[in-house]
């Protein structure tokens, strides 16, 4: 520990303005802000601050994907870590980039998009698509936009969109089954499409031994992580609860209407990306809305757009989509929320 | 308004009931400013010899307010910058506070509304009183609509009222009256942390039958004795030319002092606490006390910032100041941050709390903590996470405010209601960006108050 810190103290030079290195000052601080918390003080009051800081706010997401990642693991095999790290690596080099050219520090962001992000794509995807994927989305997603706080949109997302569109053979064609390497077969969500008669078993769901992106078969896996960060507050139980009743209430209507035809409730619940979404993605406070109302519409609409799209339209996902909009909105409800929030404070002074 | 709960901040560091009597000083260093005032009109000359209860300056923006020497000795201007030095300070006891010549109530005289108001400016207790909606000091010919005694002070490290109150009951019931005497018949708010407890239950056998004192029951949790936070939870809005009037235990106690004895309030009770002090207390000091023969042997060793006032809103003492201010209620230590913690932010975090729940320390229960200066991350922009709306007493959106402020755009923070912040600092604290939220908001409030000021000008 020690040896560390003298390694850092000692290398510090050549990153400050006259050092040979000074170009990657961001890098550097990154670093040894990394490995040991900064001792920076409080210049004004108040002189004291609460522990809690960006870097531990994102760890708590990156903690409770963890369940998510392991399942994967499970029912994937092998050939996901080279997608993660691939991930992280372009990611985090893009991140860098523009940290660098800014000369301002390096955000935390991107370690949940990093890690986020091939948890989204079909096992199968090739490395390099991993890579062009998760820059554009750090990129175009979140840099564009000033970075970390300021993007609209949920840079994982962006990224999956853009392969989705570019590479729409790879990224819906080849899906594996887990447990059986090499043997391809179709999503549930595609078989859905073909009628309720090849329904997958709801059990399968749960613990995810069904074909799908890297991350989303398991909802056993990711009710333990979301749980968690309900718990620790770092996701808003309100998208969560108006998105999981929104689901089910459309897909519950359209089961009653057509039983033949359209899955139910419980089955969209844990079928698909659904579960990844609203745990992980949703719950994106930048790109979401801030106000509590606000949270509440934004998570119904997340929740019966996805629905209308995989019972309505040609697609058999409608996840990504549905949180994407839902980005698109989030400023309008906050727009109603904070008018409704300033009328209530008209009365003080 | 309704109010959310706020922080229970539980630190180690909190001043016991004890109040220490300072040794008699040989030298005072009187400041020329305080938090609110500033003395710039000097009125003794250089080599002067004073009497006690004279008057060394007074603030011409402020009705007058007067410094008083709190004991006798000679005046040198030019000593220290900034500062009246007292030398050859006569050593004299305080006298007997609790012994008025007036018994267990207020004297019936003869003075005038305006008389009173005057002898309590030029004694020097006339300070004690906050306009409860900008903390200023209000016009001694105003008429407020009503006044609220506090006796909280919430903030952590702060003196407590109750310790002051303890053992001056008749004193303070005394000065209740005083200071309904100094009204018409608007109302007096008592407001008191727990109705049902011992003190309480004594005070109200004291005030039993003052028909105009109503107390109010507010619960200890910071910022709930906020001035501004109190009058809107008592309904009380900002009126123009209808100040609320705002005033602590110790600012009864004052009242009472120079109403009875017609004697100036030249002694303080200040707190002493804070991580770094080793055993925090009140100290019982007159203002020009040397900070140095107050500090260095109270705390430990390292590197310490003293605040005047408590670790939430106070400010960082100035190196060059050498005394006690006439305003300093309390006196804050704590250490400056060194340590780096290796991989701080993947600990499991069971010794920090944090409004968050994202440390282990959210399973144990109430336990006191150690803090320092530590910023505790890095600065980053907004992630919109929340808290600070949640935690803020004002009922304001912290985050958007800044936003716009980040913008430059101070009319839009005005929309989304600036105005309404009470300076708490509870949403710097919890920020987990870091940002410095308060300090930005005092900023654009006081931009707007000068703005309206040129505008009430001109027009």
């Amino acid at each position: 520990m020690k040896i560390l810190r003298q390694l850092l103290d000692g290398s510090r030079k050549h990153f400050e303005d006259e050092g040979k290195l000074s170009f990657a000052k961001p890098l550097f601080d990154a670093m040894d802000n990394f490995m040991f918390a900064p001792s920076t003080r409080t210049a004004v009051a108040p002189h004291i601050r609460d522990p809690l800081d960006v870097k531990r706010f994102m760890s708590m997401v990156i903690v409770a994907l963890l369940p998510c990642v392991a399942a994967s693991f499970y029912f994937f095999g092998w050939r996901v870590l080279p997608m993660i790290i691939v991930s992280y690596a372009a990611g985090g080099a893009v991140e860098v980039l523009f940290a660098v050219t800014r000369k301002e520090d390096i955000n935390e962001g991107f370690l949940v998009t990093g890690l986020l992000f091939p948890l989204v794509l079909p096992p199968t995807l090739p490395l390099w698509m991993v890579a062009v994927g998760v820059a554009f989305g750090v990129a175009v997603g979140k840099e564009l936009f000033g970075g970390t706080g300021r993007n609209l949109f949920n840079p994982a997302l962006v990224g999956r969109c853009f392969l989705a569109l570019a590479y729409p053979k790879a990224m819906s064609a080849v899906w594996i089954q887990p447990g059986v390497d090499g043997v391809t077969g179709a999503t549930p969500l595609v078989l859905a499409k073909q009628g309720t008669e090849k329904l997958a078993e709801l059990s399968d769901l749960f613990f995810g031994n069904v074909a799908g992106s890297v991350g989303e078969t398991s909802a056993l896996a990711l009710i333990v992580g979301g749980v968690f960060l309900l718990l620790t507050r770092v996701a808003n139980w309100r998208t969560v609860v108006g998105c999981f009743v929104a689901a089910a209430a459309t897909a519950a209507a359209f089961n009653l209407s057509d039983a033949a035809k359209f899955a139910p409730a419980p089955w969209h619940l844990l079928s698909g990306g659904l579960m990844l979404g609203v745990f992980f993605m949703a719950t994106d406070p930048v790109s979401g809305p801030i106000k509590n109302g606000a949270k509440w519409g934004y998570g119904i609409i997340i929740g019966v757009i996805t629905i209308l799209i995989r019972n309505l339209t040609g697609y058999v996902e409608g996840m990504m989509f549905a949180i994407l909009l839902g980005n698109i909105v989030a400023p309008i409800l906050d727009e109603i929320a904070i008018y409704a929030h300033l009328r209530s404070l008209r009365s003080e002074r | 308004m309704k109010l959310r709960p706020c922080l229970d901040i539980s630190l180690v560091g909190k001043p016991s009931g004890v109040v220490e009597v300072l040794t008699e000083p040989e030298v005072l260093y009187l400041p020329l400013r305080s938090q609110r005032f500033s003395f710039s009109q000097t009125s003794v000359t250089e080599g002067q010899r004073i009497l006690p209860g004279q008057i060394l300056a007074t603030d011409p923006d402020n009705y007058g307010v007067p410094l008083i020497a709190p004991r006798a000795g000679t005046v040198r201007l030019e000593a220290v910058e900034n500062h009246i030095v007292l030398e050859d300070v006569a050593n004299e006891p305080e006298q007997k506070y609790d012994d008025p010549n007036g018994g267990a109530h207020a004297a019936k005289d003869g003075e005038s509304l305006e008389e009173k108001r005057q002898k309590l400016l030029s004694l020097g207790a006339w300070q004690f009183l906050y306009d409860a909606h900008d903390e200023s000091l209000p016009d001694p010919a105003g008429t407020p609509r009503a006044v609220i005694v506090s006796t909280l002070h919430l903030e952590p490290f702060s003196s407590r009222g109750d310790t002051q109150m303890v053992k001056r009951l008749s004193s303070f019931t005394r000065g209740l009256e005083h200071i309904q005497s100094l009204l018409e018949y608007q109302p007096i708010y008592l407001v008191m942390p727990d109705t049902q407890s011992q003190l309480a239950g004594k005070v109200r056998d004291a005030i039993r039958g003052y028909a105009w004192v109503k107390v109010v029951e507010v619960p200890l949790q910071y910022p709930r004795d906020n001035f501004t936070v109190l009058a809107r939870s008592l309904g009380l809005q900002a009126e123009r030319g209808e100040p609320v009037w705002a005033v602590r235990a110790e600012g009864v106690l004052a009242i009472d002092r120079a109403m009875t004895l017609g004697q100036p309030c030249t002694v303080r009770i200040v707190s002493l606490a804070g991580p770094a002090v080793t055993s925090p207390v009140h100290l019982r000091a007159m203002p020009g006390y040397p900070l140095n023969k107050i500090i260095p042997s109270r705390v430990h060793e390292g590197a310490t910032r003293v605040i005047n006032g408590g670790v939430l809103t106070g400010e960082t003492i100035d190196p060059a100041q050498q005394g006690l201010d006439a305003e300093c209620m309390a006196l804050t230590v704590l250490d400056e941050q060194v340590d780096r913690e290796m991989l701080g932010f993947v600990r499991p975090g069971g010794d920090r709390r944090s409004y968050s729940r994202c440390f282990t320390s959210s399973l144990r229960g109430r336990f006191g903590e150690s803090l320092t200066t530590g910023l505790r991350g890095e600065r980053r922009p907004c992630i919109a996470c929340g808290f600070c709306e949640e935690v803020c007493p004002a009922k304001i959106m912290p985050h958007m405010i800044h936003r716009r402020l980040y913008q430059g755009d101070i009319e839009d923070a005005l929309q989304i209601r600036v105005d309404l912040c009470v300076r708490c600092g509870m949403c710097s604290l919890v920020c987990p960006s870091k940002l410095d939220l308060r300090g930005q908001f005092i900023e654009a409030q006081n931009t707007i108050r000068q703005e309206l000021h040129v505008e009430e000008v001109q027009a």
